[in-house]
């Protein structure tokens, strides 16, 4: 019994009629979390937002204790810093092996946190949204990263974000 | 002959996970027939031989023998129309 219903649940899923970015916008709920929301950090470097969202998933036994050693190190070696149109993001993130539960933490800065840029390690750009990607089945992941892609690569929504007042109106924002 | 194109990032998944896809689509729109293959960017070198093309997100390590292509219009989402015709330039 309880099979069928499983069935007819997952075939009602797919006739939904979801538009594939909303499709994976909704995928993206499942790695958003209040708790790793930072509005308006007061880190005023990459190093010290790190430090901020380690400390926090490591305290929901998200992480391994090697996490923050190696986001950092990996963000030295191989930048995440990107400019879009009118915002500079970044999108930081390490191996698999140091994420233990899944997640995508958001932070916000009013002034910009410094980070190299991904095509020219000799760029920095000042990071308004960061986007610390805890992912550790990224194969799988496309749908989430594309959806993450899409995010920043808003303008608007990425506006959204920075105007947003508190963690819920960042989330809302993002899956809109 | 088909040809082979190195994906490339820091860490192998994320950045070059969306530029792989990208690249299938543009190639499957534009008719081409190419063989990708997703790695970090420290193993390109060594696999340069074995390819005609290297798409990669992030800076390049050193210099190759084989046609580069730096690919993080696609994560910017700035000049994307441009990067597509250079990628699909270099294999013609």
């Amino acid at each position: 019994m309880i099979d069928i219903t499983r069935k007819l649940y997952i075939g009602l899923q797919l006739n939904l009629g979801l538009s594939r970015e909303e499709e994976s916008l909704v995928g993206l709920q499942d790695f958003l979390n209040n708790d790793l929301v930072f509005i308006h950090t007061s880190a005023r470097t990459s190093e010290e937002v790190f430090k901020q969202v380690a400390a926090k998933a490591m305290s929901m036994d998200m992480i391994t204790d090697a996490f923050l050693e190696k986001v950092t190190e990996r963000e030295k070696n191989f930048p995440t810093g990107i400019e879009t149109e009118r915002f500079g993001v970044a999108i930081p993130h390490t191996n698999p092996e140091y994420v233990k539960k899944q997640f995508i933490a958001v932070v916000t800065s009013q002034e910009g946190v410094p980070f190299s840029r991904m095509d020219d390690t000799n760029a920095q750009i000042k990071a308004k949204a960061i986007f610390v990607l805890g992912l550790n089945e990224p194969h799988t992941q496309l749908e989430s990263l594309q959806a993450i892609m899409a995010v920043l690569q808003n303008d608007d929504k990425i506006q959204q974000i920075l105007d947003s007042t508190d963690v819920e109106q960042v989330i809302q924002s993002i899956l809109a | 002959m088909k040809k082979r194109i190195l994906v490339a990032c820091g860490a192998g998944i994320a950045t070059s996970t969306v530029v792989n896809e990208k690249i299938t689509t543009l190639l499957k729109e534009n008719g081409i027939e190419a063989d990708i293959r997703q790695i970090k960017i420290q193993e390109a070198k060594g696999l340069e031989k074995e390819a005609d093309l290297l798409i990669s997100t992030t800076i390049l390590p050193t210099t190759f023998e084989i046609p580069t292509i730096i690919a993080t219009a696609y994560i910017s989402g700035i000049g994307m129309d441009k990067l597509d015709q250079k990628i699909l330039d270099a294999l013609k």
